[in-house]
């Protein structure tokens, strides 16, 4: 037992030594979850994210006898303010300096916007607060709009041009209520039903962690596997091995064990991360969520070694690895949901094992319904293994050839 | 005397499609004795030791290795057995220590690991990552590795290749070394001074035959009483050297080198400084010595070992 | 020129048969949007969503017609019961669900999507306002007219992508160049071969570059088109700035791969450490998700690497996003400069022989 328990450390060993592997084994996974996790799970947060907007209040004189325009500038200001101590303010406001030309301030800012640097633009036209008062008087008249300039090719601009549009209705409702044609007391109230899953919206990292734990077996067994066995067998290293009394299914469990250990390492890296940097609360202490988790590394293990088969060269398995990668990492649901895909990519959904595992491990987690019934979820990867090990055991060549 | 056979193949065969890489070669390797084989690139060295080191099977013939008969090596006769591949690799970001203990945990009696390093002269490296190993220290671990189980039978394929002559002489020590404490070696080597110094047996093939075997000493006494004279004569035509071929047993010109075999050497040295003084040429680098394995390779095939 | 016409071939023929450059110069960036382009067409189209509504019997229901009527694109579909609605949320085939009982609107919402409730949830938000309104027979006093002013019709984010994605090809083109081909080269000692000929190094390099400029030029034009084609995206190209843009852009970047291969010793590992480089770049750029979703010291970071700077001149070059003239021809420059700046460097990287 001592020689297949020396091969696993020194697959570890080296992994952890070597930089290169170190970096996509253990830190691009760590990057990821942190990039995403600050990015994505903070989408819509206030206090999260901030925009910057352009204010032009053109109604600043004697046609605002109510001081409806100023209302509205008092609550963008209101709103460029941290709400939280230490927090970003949800806007960043941009306002004409004293004394600079009304019109060309807007012409700046619209350009600006143009070129990405405002996510709105919100302009308070001449008359605006007339025509707010006359709105009161008589319901009936078309009034003056507000007009909010945003950037289509901008994602950034069509949220913030949202956000405001809400910022908006809210002082439209306040205005309502004072003149007595709104009773809030009235007002419907909206529940948030949150179906699913458990009473509240599944956190975004709870969503993801799974996924970037997989993705890191993924990986790791999708490059590791080839590059240590290929690599290895041309060094000349492995020969260096089949002149002792040693086997090849005795290094293959050594080999095995490594790479599993690997595998947990990343685990424990991950869920910490998660757990005590982002919050998740999911709890991987579970019999069906650890299966998964075993099923998955040895499932990307097992393909590793199918890749390791059909690749005559070292470098031919890591440019099979680079092309098959993005592809079944994306085509799984493990990043973005994979709705509206045509035949041709669902096709690859349903034979990519990645897809069975992510959701498989979600259902497990509780935070995803379940795409694929338990005997596919289990069935296809359990079928990738044995195609793999059929392959692997007729074509995986050991050892250098003359 | 066949008593003391360690190894001892026969009829050894084996092809790659109809390259005929070892065409039934037969010898046998006493205890406690270096046997060297030696050749060209291609005669059938490798093949004939991978199929002794277990890494392929012959096509036919038997191996008797530790007084059994096989077909092929056995990982019984493996526990007994070391390695030296001639450019088999290690991990890179293994430690000197842990890749002996790697290797150790393949046997099943070890020798104790600082016992080993201390014998490759390694103490010193143990803790160092086997990428930071010179190219010396790297061979030595090599040796190391291959002799963790205190094997009575040693493989070394071209130990010394690449080598500088300082690591070239700490290899042959330890082969002295091991030798001295009764193990059987299995060398190979085209390094024509190697097999000299260390051989006890010499074994040279061609073609995947063997074409002679013996003694080192015996080899070039095969030559009889002759004696080799050989200068430099890059500036001469072939027309003036040709009168030399009369004087001498035999007579080659290699490069700018020729070599005249002769057994009656003063009267070979006479006609040859005649000769000299009447073309009119400096006999530069002239050496008279006597006929090594080289000569007699080239005298067997016509070829010289280092083609 | 007899030396140089002949590293050229023997350069293009390289290119094309090492597989892990040829991947990363065609394949990658194919892959990339054939697989992005399907999935990205679909998050975050809200206009394309689908919603459950079920109201009780008996339950004034005029208001909430009126809101949906005006609601817009969205498809609306009707249950029978709340648990049938329920049901059908959580199983997708409806992105979420409105039921209305006379006096309260509940909106389900399958809880597992988080990348697309944020959305819906917005449009619920809207829908409860207007109907709220309405119900009270008030007239929204304040009005909203949004403009766009985008001179350039979008299709969405996936049109930026696309370029983004080209500026990455071209950036991994020029880093491997050095970091990863001509360190090979020093590595295998192919170099301190040709070092000892009379062949001029810049030769070398000079192949080098014309054989990159050539080949990553054809890629990019090839997944544009592939962009144009397959999903119908629409680009405004300024050939001028598009090609002076790649050229000054690739040689820019061989120069930082220059850097890597200075700082990092072992020839091997400069490839590496490259390709981590431009993968961490790759996500930090503003390539796959906008810059603007990032917290500000992301952003930071973000707005300081180079990948983000010429994601933008591309995008400007195909004409999906505005920015002033003198920015791209500044960022276009700053890569020529780079390359000036590095090419003697690089010169002499390529013929002192390694150090071992």
């Amino acid at each position: 037992m001592n020689d297949v328990f020396l091969l696993a450390r020194t697959y570890v060993a080296t992994a952890i030594r070597e930089r290169v592997t170190l970096f996509w084994f253990l830190i691009f996974p760590v990057f990821l979850l942190v990039v995403l996790a600050l990015i994505f799970g903070r989408v819509g947060q206030e206090g999260e994210i901030n925009f910057d907007v352009a204010l032009v209040n053109q109604d600043a004189g004697s046609s605002d006898p109510v001081g409806f325009a100023a209302m509205v500038v008092d609550v963008f200001d209101g709103l460029a303010k941290p709400q939280v101590e230490r927090q970003e303010p949800l806007f960043t406001l941009h306002r004409a300096d004293q004394g600079e030309d009304p019109a060309e301030f807007l012409d700046h800012e619209l350009t600006s916007l143009r070129r990405g640097r405002r996510a709105a633009v919100i302009v308070i036209p001449e008359g605006f607060g007339s025509s707010v008062f006359g709105q009161m008087a008589s319901s009936e008249s078309e009034g003056t709009p507000l007009i909010v300039y945003m950037s289509g090719t901008s994602v950034a601009s069509e949220m913030a041009a949202e956000i405001v549009g809400q910022v908006l209705s809210g002082i439209d409702r306040e205005i309502l209520v004072r003149a007595g044609r709104f009773d809030p007391a009235d007002a419907v109230t909206a529940e948030t039903v949150w179906l699913g899953g458990g009473d509240d919206e599944t956190l975004y990292v709870d969503f993801l962690l799974p996924g970037m734990i997989l993705m890191g077996f993924f990986v790791n067994g999708l490059f590791g596997v080839p590059g240590a066995i290929l690599f290895n067998r041309d060094r000349r290293i492995l020969r260096r091995y089949w002149v002792t009394p040693v086997s090849v299914p005795r290094y293959l469990a050594g080999f095995s064990l490594g790479h599993l250990a690997l595998c947990g390492i990343q685990f424990v890296f991950l869920f910490l991360l998660g757990r005590y940097a982002f919050g998740a609360t999911v709890s991987f202490a579970q019999p069906a969520a650890l299966l998964t988790l075993i099923l998955g590394a040895v499932t990307f293990m097992a393909f590793g070694f199918l890749i390791a088969a059909l690749a005559r060269t070292a470098n031919a398995g890591m440019a099979t690895a680079n092309i098959l990668n993005m592809p079944m990492m994306f085509l799984s649901g493990m990043f973005f949901p994979i709705t509206g895909l045509p035949a041709f990519l669902k096709a690859i959904v349903y034979v990519n094992p990645v897809s069975y595992l992510v959701n498989g491990l979600r259902v497990s987690l509780g935070v995803e319904s379940a795409a694929f019934s338990p005997a596919l979820a289990i069935g296809v990867p359990l079928g990738w293994i044995a195609l793999s090990a059929l392959v692997a055991s007729r074509k995986l060549k050991w050892d250098v050839e003359r | 005397m066949a008593k003391s056979a360690l190894l001892r193949v026969s009829d050894l065969v084996k092809h790659y499609g109809d390259v005929r890489a070892v065409d039934g070669i037969s010898f046998e390797a006493r205890t406690s004795s270096v046997f060297t084989l030696l050749g060209p690139n291609g005669a059938g060295k490798t093949t004939t030791l991978e199929i002794l080191e277990g890494i392929r099977e012959p096509d036919s013939g038997e191996i008797e290795v530790f007084d059994v008969r096989l077909k092929r090596i056995t990982r019984a006769v493996k526990q007994r057995m070391g390695v030296l591949l001639q450019d088999g690799g290690f991990e890179p970001y293994l430690k000197v220590r842990e890749v002996m203990r790697l290797f150790a945990s393949f046997f099943e009696s070890p020798v104790p690991i600082d016992e080993v390093l201390s014998q490759v002269a390694l103490t010193d490296k143990a803790g160092a990552l086997v990428r930071t190993l010179s190219g010396g220290q790297k061979q030595r671990l090599a040796v190391g590795a291959a002799l963790v189980n205190d094997p009575e039978l040693i493989f070394l394929d071209e130990p010394t290749t690449g080598l500088d002559p300082q690591a070239r002489r700490n290899i042959w020590s330890i082969v002295s070394d091991l030798k001295g404490r009764g193990k059987t070696i299995i060398l190979t080597t085209h390094y024509m001074e190697e097999a000299e110094a260390l051989s006890d047996w010499v074994c040279i093939l061609d073609h995947g035959t063997i074409i002679a075997q013996g003694t080192p000493r015996e080899l070039t006494q095969d030559f009889g009483e002759e004696t080799m004279i050989e200068f430099r004569a890059d500036e001469l035509g072939s027309g003036a050297l040709e009168a030399l071929r009369s004087c001498c047993k035999d007579f080659r010109i290699d490069g700018a080198t020729v070599t005249m075999e002769t057994e009656d050497l003063p009267a070979t040295m006479e006609s040859l400084f005649a000769w000299s003084r009447e073309q009119d040429v400096s006999l530069r680098n002239l050496i008279v010595r006597q006929p090594n394995l080289e000569d007699v390779f080239l005298s067997l095939t016509g070829r010289r070992l280092r083609e | 020129m007899k030396a140089l016409r002949a590293l050229l071939m023997s350069e293009s023929r390289i290119l094309l048969r090492d597989r892990m450059a040829f991947f990363f110069t065609f394949a990658f960036p194919l892959l990339f949007i054939l697989v992005f382009g399907f999935l990205m067409g679909d998050i975050g189209n809200v206009s394309e969503s689908a919603m459950g509504i079920f109201v009780e019997s008996g339950v004034d229901r005029t208001h909430l017609d009126e809101t949906l009527a005006a609601a817009g694109s969205m498809a609306i579909e009707p249950f029978e019961s709340a648990e049938a609605l329920e049901a059908a949320v959580v199983d997708r085939e409806v992105d979420f669900g409105l039921a209305w009982n006379g006096e309260a609107l509940r909106f389900f919402y399958d809880a597992n999507r988080v990348q697309e409730n944020f959305a819906f949830q917005q449009v619920a938000q809207g829908l409860t306002t207007d109907f709220d309104l309405r119900r009270q027979g008030a007239m929204p006093s304040i009005t909203v007219e949004p403009v766009d002013v985008g001179d350039v019709a979008s299709t969405g984010w996936f049109q930026l992508v696309l370029p983004g994605i080209l500026a990455f090809s071209v950036l991994s083109s020029g880093l491997f160049a050095v970091s990863g081909h001509l360190t090979a080269m020093k590595e295998r000692k192919v170099l301190d071969r040709m070092v000892v000929t009379p062949m001029p190094p810049v030769a070398l390099l000079i192949a080098i570059v014309i054989v990159r400029l050539i080949i990553g030029y054809i890629s990019t034009l090839i997944t544009l088109g592939v962009g144009v084609l397959v999903f119908g995206l629409k680009y405004d190209v300024s050939w001028l700035r598009f090609t002076v843009f790649i050229a000054c852009a690739t040689v820019g970047t061989m120069g930082f791969g220059t850097i890597i291969a200075l700082v990092v010793r072992r020839p091997s590992s400069a490839s590496n450490l490259a390709n981590a480089i431009a993968m961490v770049m790759l996500f930090l750029a503003g390539i796959y998700f906008p810059i603007e979703f990032m917290p500000a010291f992301l952003r930071a970071i973000s707005r300081g690497l180079p990948l983000t700077h010429m994601a933008n001149a591309m995008r400007y070059a195909t004409g999906v996003m505005d920015m002033a003239e003198i920015e791209f021809w500044a960022i276009t420059f700053s890569f020529l400069g780079i390359a000036i700046l590095l090419f003697p460097v690089l010169a002499r990287y390529a013929v002192r022989p390694s150090r071992q």
